[in-house]
């Protein structure tokens, strides 16, 4: 049976080397059968990673362990939802994961876009195989996943090794999130080079205007939500099982995952300078292209042991290869761009200082100060060692105090920008729609200030906070008011209509609003207690308004792992509120204990109880509580942005309408006209698109 | 307002557990270890805030390399050790710098959670304020330039036929809203 995924491995290869190879053939010969037959052959890599894939689950499910990879990453008794899970939880299955998905993004693209586009698609193809040939490369001859446990025999012969149980899973990794988590982040990586391909794609075929942005519009927007839960998840499984009372330590793996989602948000936003006013081609371009090798620069610095890392697989040989593939891709994207940069030249110049397109302009050099600072920290330690000889280290404190102003100067660009016109604005206007929101805001500022609140950035967090939904909310009451008197409608239903005629402005805002309730929760930190005490029974420790009261410790043992549970009474105001059971976890196969959190979330603060051990003195139990606030914004948050890329993402009514008016119109022979729609405050332009 | 407990009973379930473990020898031994373990050692509690604030400058150096005072290792001596000389040293009223420097004897510079601001390392904290400042200036330049140019003459297009770009646009903007 590992013959079969080994082999579907290598078929994969030779299908997307086929790919590679008789696409780029066949665009330079102009022969369109060997374009098509290299896109089956791109298609084809699909199916076979997908055998591969299967087979290596079917090993997992099975509790087949003559698979090293199988028996070091499971055991019997791990539940069937690991053992699917399990497939990402080592270097070697998480590379052929990533395969797959790549190969499922890859097979999608062209698959929708088969009669579309036939000059992008043979050279998106080809570019796509190239990506997926290297990830080939590594699963067939660098990290096999397929290795299985043999041992030789007196004479010499080797035979496969019975082994009676697996080593079982991480037990970090037996949560549910850990089963979400990584594979929303892997669709995250690998989408990324979906709409680096389309760009490539168009600058090599030198296709005309800003089709390729189009194309992508999804594909960056899709990748950029998977990206931004998968980096939410990974937090909110930090906090919860991790036990150390945070979400973000500026880890390098996290970090890692940080860089790309920069720049992708960076791009999101660009890409409305060249679709309205056919400004930044280069940028654009470059930005995409930097997102993708910041994936694989991401995915070398997880996997190469280059930097320490709490999260970082084992060291291996693999960095080489990335390094070789990094240099390689960066390489072609520098020549494509040499080559065809005459047909980047820009349509239009900045007209004024003060429009949206120069808050685009600020918005990309803030993020791309951001993604700056955050990749310089993480590689200086590298850098530092070969200048000096010496070792430093690189933590929170140093990302903390570099990045909180440049995040608050975005959330400031974040409110200012969507309220500035293209072109060019004028002072009045500006006055118009500043005056009430920054009021709104220094009110906000001035009303926590003198209920002693008085931390500077969480103040100036809030401040801006409360300015950027004001002018959220008063984006949508300008233009639901003009639809409501226009179509005589409730103002409620007027903004739902508002929303569905361009979905993209508004789910955008609503992304926006997301933003602002993580900040919130970030800001919300700065307030943050946290009170260790050594608690026998009947003691008591306090925390804010809350008394927790020491009741019992259990123990507890299942065929996974065997626990120690404490049993705490909340008190609040003398009365009881809640039992928590924070507890401590020794996992039987892979010899690892593990601590469980109590938490009590709610919108104003999360109680976070850690039971950490006891004593080394007298053996007494220690509980450790953390009180939070508004942690629970960050989630919420992180929803919202969900939610408001989902609706980003639908087709605006008004364009449904003018296709359908289009169609309609068409037999009688009077062409494309566009639907007769109320021009609004919100949406002034007729061809307004973001 | 304190509940009762049942510590006398745990204590005497503990002990039946360990006379048990006693008869059934290495059939045990497993579940044993795995009661050792979870009674490991945990960090010790910070005693003022000053401490906890020194903390928060250090690594652990158990390898994991988080925060000192984050340090989540279940049994973690290392922490636990550091963490109870701050708060040795802070008892004996031992100046903060004075505290952070006899840990980078100790442990080397990599104890410090941020690069100190001399040296080579001078460069971690000036390139990224540097950088931006640099960019900064680099787009208003260019920003300049182009108003300069634009008021002279139209800016030039690109090298496709406008009548391409411009139903390659439309199509374009078409697709995108299918």
């Amino acid at each position: 049976m590992d013959i079969f995924g080994s082999f579907a491995l290598l078929l994969a290869l030779v299908a997307a080397v086929y790919a590679l190879v008789a696409g780029i053939a066949g665009i330079l010969s102009r022969r369109v059968l060997l374009t098509k037959s290299a896109r089956h052959a791109g298609m084809a890599v699909f199916g076979l990673v997908t055998l591969a894939v299967a087979t290596l689950e079917y090993f997992f499910f099975t509790d087949n362990f003559s698979l090293a990879y199988v028996s070091s990453h499971s055991n019997r008794s791990l539940p069937l939802f690991y053992k699917f899970a399990a497939l990402w939880a080592g270097q070697e299955g998480s590379l052929l994961f990533w395969s797959w998905l790549l190969s499922i993004y890859g097979f999608w693209a062209l698959f929708l876009n088969r009669k579309r586009h036939p000059e992008l698609m043979p050279w998106f193809g080809v570019i796509v195989a190239g990506v997926q040939t290297f990830f080939l490369l590594l699963n067939n001859f660098v990290t096999n996943p397929f290795h299985i446990l043999a041992s030789a025999d007196a004479a010499g012969v080797f035979h496969v090794a019975r082994v009676a149980d697996g080593n079982g899973l991480n037990p970090l990794l037996q949560y549910p999130e850990m089963v979400i988590h990584p594979p929303m982040l892997y669709l995250g990586y690998t989408g990324f080079t979906i709409p680096f391909a389309f760009a490539l794609a168009a600058l090599l075929g030198r296709y005309p205007g800003e089709k390729w942005i189009h194309v992508t519009r999804r594909w960056t927007m899709l990748t950029w939500c998977f990206q931004s839960v998968g980096i939410l998840l990974g937090a909110h499984w930090a906090y919860a099982v991790l036990g150390w009372g945070g979400y973000w330590a500026w880890d390098p793996v996290e970090n890692a995952s940080l860089l790309p989602w920069i720049t992708g948000t960076a791009f999101l936003h660009s890409v409305m300078m060249q679709e309205k006013r056919g400004m930044m081609k280069v940028w654009n371009v470059w930005l995409v292209f930097v997102t993708f090798l910041l994936c694989i620069l991401g995915t070398f610095l997880t996997r190469s042991g280059v930097v320490s890392s709490v999260h970082a697989f084992a060291e291996s040989s693999i960095g080489g290869w990335f390094v070789a593939f990094l240099g390689l891709s960066f390489l072609v994207c520098l020549v494509a761009w040499w080559k065809n940069h005459d047909y980047l030249r820009s349509d239009h110049e900045l007209d004024s200082l003060v429009s949206r397109e120069s808050s685009f302009l600020f918005n990309n050099l803030v993020l791309l100060a951001a993604c700056f600072a955050v990749l310089w920290g993480t590689l200086f330690p590298v850098l530092s060692e070969w200048v000096t000889g010496s070792k430093i280290s690189v933590g929170p404190p140093f990302f903390n105090r570099i990045n909180v102003p440049i995040a608050l100067f975005l959330l400031l660009l974040t409110g200012a920008g969507p309220l500035l016109a293209w072109r060019r604005t004028s002072l009045d206007a500006l006055r118009r729609n500043f005056a009430w929101p920054l009021a709104g805001g220094v009110a906000a500022g001035v009303a926590v200030f003198t209920l002693g609140y008085r931390e500077f950035y969480p103040l100036v967090c809030l401040i801006l906070s409360v300015f950027v939904v004001l002018t959220i909310a008063a984006e949508f009451y300008r233009g639901a008011r003009v639809i409501a008197q226009h179509d005589g409608t409730n103002l409620l239903s007027a903004i739902g209509e508002l929303t569905m005629r361009n979905t993209r402005r508004y789910g955008g805002y609503i992304v926006h609003f997301g933003m602002v309730l993580v900040f919130i929760g970030i800001a919300g930190s700065a307030f943050n207690q946290d009170v260790q005490k050594e608690m026998p029974p009947g003691q008591s420790l306090s925390i804010g308004p809350y008394t927790i009261v020491s009741q019992d410790f259990d123990n507890m043992e299942t065929p996974v792992y065997q626990s120690e549970r404490a049993t705490l009474e909340v008190f609040r105001n003398g009365r009881s509120e809640m039992m928590l059971y924070p507890e401590r976890r020794f996992f039987i196969a892979s010899q690892q204990p593990e601590s469980r959190v109590a938490l009590e979330s709610s919108p104003l603060r999360d109680l976070y109880v850690v039971f950490a051990g006891r004593s080394p003195d007298n053996n007494q139990p220690i509980i450790h509580a953390y009180l939070n606030p508004l942690v629970k914004w960050i989630w919420l948050g992180g929803i919202v942005v969900v939610l408001g890329t989902g609706l980003a993402m639908l087709p605006s009514r008004r364009a449904v309408l003018a296709l359908r008016a289009a169609a309609e119109r068409a037999p009688a022979g009077e062409g494309f006209a566009p639907a007769r729609v109320p021009v609004v405050g919100g949406a002034s332009r007729a061809d307004s698109h973001d | 307002m304190i509940s009762a407990t049942n510590h006398g009973t745990r204590a005497n379930r503990v002990a039946e557990m360990r006379m048990a473990a006693a008869r059934s020898g290495p059939r045990l031994l497993l579940p044993l270890l795995a009661l050792m373990l979870l009674f490991a050692p945990a960090s010790v509690a910070q005693q003022t805030a000053r401490a906890k604030a020194i903390g928060q400058k250090l690594l652990c150096m158990c390898s994991c390399k988080q925060g000192l005072i984050a340090c989540n290792h279940v049994g973690c001596t290392t922490s636990r050790a550091m963490l109870k000389e701050i708060d040795e040293r802070v008892a004996r009223g031992d100046s903060d710098d004075l505290i952070l420097q006899s840990f980078v004897q100790e442990y080397g510079p990599t104890v410090l959670a941020e690069p100190p601001a001399k040296g080579f390392n001078w460069m971690a904290w000036v390139i990224p304020i540097l950088a931006p400042l640099l960019a900064l200036y680099i787009v208003w330049e260019m920003v300049r330039r182009w108003r300069r140019r634009a008021g002279l003459a139209p800016a030039g297009g690109p090298s496709v036929p406008a009548e391409l770009l411009d139903r390659a646009r439309h199509e374009s903007q078409q697709e995108s809203d299918e």
